[in-house]
């Protein structure tokens, strides 16, 4: 039975369920190495996947759509730059605001664009970038099986998650651009005292955030889905903020620790396929990656240092 | 004559309610060190924020080299050869050395930092202003001395020609200040300008050339440190006459209010911050803890006053066990503290004169009857203490975040003594305060020691430990390691001991020479 469980199809599932984590995650981390937090990843994840249908279905490219994404997601995260940068007002408060205005938005374009509640039609989907044919027989074929599955089998925004990990990481500890980040989200005033402008540099973190997040978005509904349904992001947008912190605010982080989230939420597809077998009820394993989020915020896995001026609004003078 | 490297006319800054600084005019010139002195909230940090860019002054003008400059940002004043050294150190803890000295001037190849050649940029200077740093250590790691090269270090990377130090003392020990004022001579004479920003009249006398005396943000002077004294000077900052040897009485020990045996206190990190402390205060009796900071003087008094936990040992006050008590069970024993931090645990800044007034006794009648307030008893206690303490406000119904420093500290010195305590535990209690405010502090502690009360003293400043108390107990490293009576050791004697120089164990004989550390 081990042999049913543990397939290459185990493996592809969890990085592909990861991605949308991990782009928002790493959105996470640079908005909040900036000293943003940035609760709202579920809603500009959420306005990503609507816009990229939008886009996908009215001019019938799903990379057109992408861009749409991606274009939502920041134009979201520029209402929350704007409150909680230029006003100033209290960055949980704006996040969950732009939470609830994601819903509604939407709900609402759903009606006014599609006249219907629900699911959209079916979009233009992003395809598998390799299509090679190896071996299907005997121990090479094996191989073959398990390194197409885990590695070839996946659409363009998966690898583009994968780069935008490495880069990412490297880039946070190697440009100038990683380390005047990491100086405004431990303390701005030190940043804005050697000539580093702490409101130019904490926008462009927070629309970047929410260009990944909108790219997350985009992610769900052209690549995995191939259409849109009301709330369909679920709670992964707020996932993927605790993948950032078991990530320790890093984007490579960020990305292992979404495919931790990944696996734990194939895996538990996977079993309640042997439910007959296994005799737990299936809503247990449907427990499986909340269960590990929680745990994880709760400190289990050591206590990570967030930066340091993170939630506090800058105020020059 | 060549125009002075900075020059500024007639400054002049409002904030909301105050008139911060009134047409203010100062000249500077390559290689001189000029001293601005002035009581807290003179103008003086505001001016220099002025200079470097921070703030925008309603009017004036500023010179740099004779040409008429305007400094909208920091970068602007960077660009100008202004450097500035803030009294609350710009750094950024989690970085490296080098990371914080080219932050925002960064070597860079297509936006990717060579970290090598900053690496090795950060040595030379290092090397050539004698200021020793290790460029790979993290600052978080560093003690507070290194930490001020390293900010001096910024300003030097970015080829500064005028240097500003923003009470650059304060939170040093005597051998660091002396080799600062070392460093800065030699600057000078390498034809750098630099303004030193203090409160401090020793250090205006050591070390500037000139002095510029600043009160309620006007000029009221200048002259020369061989031109005058420090009473001059005082009076001149004040405005009127200073006392500052302190009339003290000869201690009258009583009993034993506090006795501390083998104290042994975890920090933050759960790493052994005090390593056994064995101590006693008796009543009438000012005992100072002497360190530099970081030396367990915070998990002591936390421990102290029921704010953490107790390890090992035993803490009994007036012969009640009270190693393991609560916060509210300290105070309501009859100890009562004066917090380091005024704003973070002194007083709840968005609250009254009169609620800040009665933390710690709010459940206590008179003040509340069957839990329920009762807003004349408060108000009218409130109003006895704060012209008891001096407290200077409109009115006792605006939040505490608008009273100065000063001001501030005599609330929480009202609320703490007003309580009539046994033991009185006062921490840095005139930390940031002028002259004025520090003669007030000191007088309520002389009288509650002439009244009988025990007082714990921590205090970085040598002076006050010197001049306040009867017996001085030197930290270092969690232990204590040498005690003192009242005006038997030098400033020196004490920095030596402060700074391990006596090793970390506790020695017998009074001589300087300590043996090697053996920490056991």
């Amino acid at each position: 039975m081990l042999s049913d469980i543990i397939t290459p199809d185990l493996f592809a599932a969890a990085v592909r369920i990861a991605t949308p984590l991990a782009l928002a995650a790493i959105g996470g981390t640079i908005c909040e190495r900036s000293g943003i937090v940035n609760i709202a990843l579920e809603g500009m994840m959420l306005v990503g996947a609507f816009a990229g249908v939008v886009g996908a279905l009215a001019t019938g490219s799903a990379w057109f759509g992408v861009l749409c994404a991606i274009l939502a997601g920041a134009l979201l995260a520029l209402i929350h730059a704007f409150a909680s940068i230029n006003l100033r007002t209290d960055q949980v408060v704006s996040g969950t605001a732009i939470n609830i205005l994601a819903l509604g938005l939407t709900g609402f374009f759903m009606e006014v664009i599609y006249g219907h509640p629900g699911t959209t039609d079916s979009a233009p989907r992003l395809m598998p970038v390799f299509n090679i044919s190896g071996p299907t027989e005997g121990v090479l074929g094996t191989i073959w099986t398990w390194i197409n599955g885990v590695f070839l089998s996946f659409t363009p925004i998966v690898y583009i998650a994968i780069f935008i990990a490495i880069f990412g990481q490297w880039a946070l500890f190697h440009t100038r651009w990683g380390l005047r980040l990491r100086a405004l989200g431990e303390h701005p005033r030190a940043a804005d005292t050697v000539g580093i402008s702490v409101v130019r540099g904490r926008y462009s973190a927070v629309l970047m955030s929410g260009a990944l997040g909108g790219l997350a978005g985009a992610n769900l509904t052209l690549e995995q889905v191939g259409s849109f349904t009301e709330d369909m992001t679920n709670g992964r947008g707020f996932i993927a903020l605790a993948a950032n912190i078991f990530g320790r605010w890093t984007p490579g982080g960020s990305y292992l620790a979404s495919l931790l989230f990944g696996f734990a939420d194939a895996l538990q597809i996977k079993l309640q396929l042997f439910r007959d077998v296994i005799k737990i009820p299936s809503q247990f394993f449907l427990m499986l990656p909340y269960v590990l989020t929680v745990v994880v915020l709760a400190g289990v896995v050591g206590r990570a240092v967030a930066p340091a001026a993170v939630g506090k609004p800058y105020e020059k003078g | 004559m060549a125009s002075p490297l900075l020059e500024l006319r007639n400054i002049t800054k409002r904030f909301p309610g105050v008139l911060a600084n009134d047409s203010v005019s100062l000249k500077l010139n390559k290689g001189e060190i000029v001293a601005l002195l002035g009581e807290n909230g003179a103008g003086k940090s505001t001016l220099m924020n002025v200079v470097y860019g921070l703030l925008s002054p309603d009017g004036g003008e500023v010179f740099v080299d004779g040409e008429p400059v305007e400094l909208k940002s920091p970068r602007q004043a960077i660009d100008l050869g202004i450097g500035m050294v803030h009294q609350h150190f710009m750094l950024i803890e989690p970085l490296t050395v080098t990371e914080n000295i080219v932050l925002g001037n960064e070597p860079t190849t297509a936006g990717v930092i060579d970290i090598r050649k900053a690496r090795a940029d950060v040595v030379e200077i290092s090397e050539r202003y004698g200021l020793a740093v290790d460029p790979d250590a993290k600052i978080i790691d560093l003690p507070v001395g290194a930490q001020q090269r390293v900010e001096i270090l910024k300003a030097l990377y970015r080829g500064a020609r005028i240097l500003i130090l923003d009470e650059p003392t304060a939170v040093l020990t005597p051998q660091e200040v002396k080799e600062l004022f070392g460093v800065v001579r030699q600057l000078v004479t390498e034809g750098l300008a630099v303004v030193l920003i203090t409160h401090k009249l020793e250090e205006v006398m050591a070390s500037s050339d000139r002095v510029v005396v600043m009160r309620d943000g006007k000029v009221v002077g200048e002259t020369k440190p061989s031109d005058t004294d420090m009473s001059g000077l005082a009076r001149m900052m004040v405005g009127r006459e200073v006392v500052f040897r302190i009339e003290k009485k000869p201690t009258v020990c009583g009993d034993t209010v506090l006795n501390v045996r083998n104290l042994k206190v975890l920090d933050d990190r759960h790493l052994e911050a005090v390593k056994g402390m064995t101590f006693d205060i008796c009543a009438g009796e000012i005992v100072a803890i002497a360190g530099v900071s970081g030396n367990g003087q915070t998990q002591l008094i936390e421990a102290l006053t029921g704010l953490r936990k107790v390890e090992e040992g035993t803490i009994s006050f007036l012969g009640n066990d009270i190693t393991h008590s609560s916060a509210r069970q300290t105070i309501d024993a009859g100890v009562s503290h004066v917090p380091e931090d005024r704003h973070r645990r002194g007083l709840v800044l968005e609250f009254d004169l009169a609620e800040n007034m009665i933390l710690g006794d709010h459940r206590k009648p008179p003040f509340t009857k069957r839990g329920i307030m009762d807003p004349q008893a408060i108000a009218q206690i409130t109003e006895e203490r704060v012209e008891e303490y001096d407290v200077r406000s409109p009115s006792i119904r605006i939040a505490a975040a608008n009273l100065s420093g000063g001001n501030q500290q005599k609330l929480v010195l009202a609320r703490e003594v007003g309580r009539n305590p046994e033991l009185l535990v006062a921490a840095q209690p005139t930390r940031g305060l002028d002259v004025g405010a520090i003669e007030f502090v000191h007088s309520r502690i002389l009288a509650e020691r002439d009244s009988g009360k025990g007082v714990l003293l921590v205090s970085l400043e040598l002076e006050e430990v010197q001049s306040l108390a009867d017996r001085i107990l030197v930290v270092f490293e969690g232990r204590i390691v040498k005690e003192f009576a009242a005006g038997q050791a030098s400033d020196e004697e004490l920095g030596y001991f402060m700074t391990g120089g006596g090793g970390t164990k506790l020695t017998e004989n009074s001589d300087t020479e300590g043996g090697e550390s053996n920490d056991a």
